[in-house]
């Protein structure tokens, strides 16, 4: 994903801002990171360059 | 891999992964009738994420949703940028254009086969349980003037999905129908 969509994710549950951490990058978006939400205390993985917004209990 | 064409766009697809149909083309058809230079599009549940790579010509921001893990990496393969999320639960702002391809089919519990594949289909009962649950927050997630954009069949309930759209704070009319073998398909333009 590209650091623009922040500003349109927000937390599923609770629909507050997230906290986006990159563990990689390429020169064009974040590969591998994640999204927390401190108010749900819950992180959203961003795999392949996906975030992955569903709540853990429907994450496969 | 296998791809599908439309017009002018080739779209590749996947396994587990909505094919593009008749109800996709017509969908697509209206956004490209409806669509405004520099609008912010959402798309919701993409699937193959077609639509989408239809507004990315034309739209300022594009951004697709899918509960579908096979979907979304099948979208991102296309070229669009897609968030894994329960309709639009993921997301905040506001959108000028938002287009939705339901699982509209009337589906009883005997019937369910469960898997992602029924997913995509699999309206509930009486065919709009995903439809009700997409229209609820719908028009906080409008810009001003903006319009939805929703395919429903006729085994769906037009009339039922037009008045929910309307009790949805929107301003309904018919867009594009096709009629075919089994059903006939409309395109539900609602504006806020």
């Amino acid at each position: 994903m590209k650091h623009e969509l922040m500003e349109i994710l927000c937390c599923p549950m609770c629909k507050g801002d997230l906290v986006l951490t990159v563990d990689e990058e390429d020169d064009k978006e974040i590969i591998k990171g994640s999204l927390f939400c401190g108010k749900c205390n819950e992180h959203y993985p961003i795999e392949d360059g996906i975030p992955n917004m569903l709540p853990p209990d429907l994450r496969e | 891999m296998t791809s599908i064409t439309y017009r002018d766009k080739t779209i590749q697809l996947a396994s587990h992964v909505y094919e593009p149909a008749e109800d996709s083309f017509l969908l697509v058809d209206a956004l490209l009738e409806n669509i405004r230079n520099g609008d912010r599009v959402l798309e919701v549940g993409c699937g193959s994420g077609i639509v989408s790579v239809f507004a990315s010509d034309i739209a300022s921001m594009v951004v697709a949703t899918d509960l579908n893990p096979y979907a979304v990496r099948c979208a991102a393969g296309n070229g669009v940028t897609v968030v894994r999320t329960d309709l639009y639960a993921g997301l905040k702002g506001t959108f000028d254009l938002i287009v939705f391809n339901p699982p509209y089919l009337p589906t009883s519990k005997n019937e369910r086969l469960g898997g992602w594949d029924d997913m995509m289909l699999d309206g509930g009962p009486d065919g709009r349980r995903t439809i009700a649950r997409f229209l609820k927050g719908i028009r906080e997630l409008l810009s001003q003037g903006g319009r939805v954009l929703l395919l429903v069949s006729s085994l769906t309930g037009v009339s039922e999905v037009r008045r929910s759209m309307q009790d949805a704070g929107l301003a309904v009319e018919p867009m594009l129908e096709s009629r075919h073998f089994f059903e006939q398909l409309i395109v539900l333009k609602g504006s806020k």
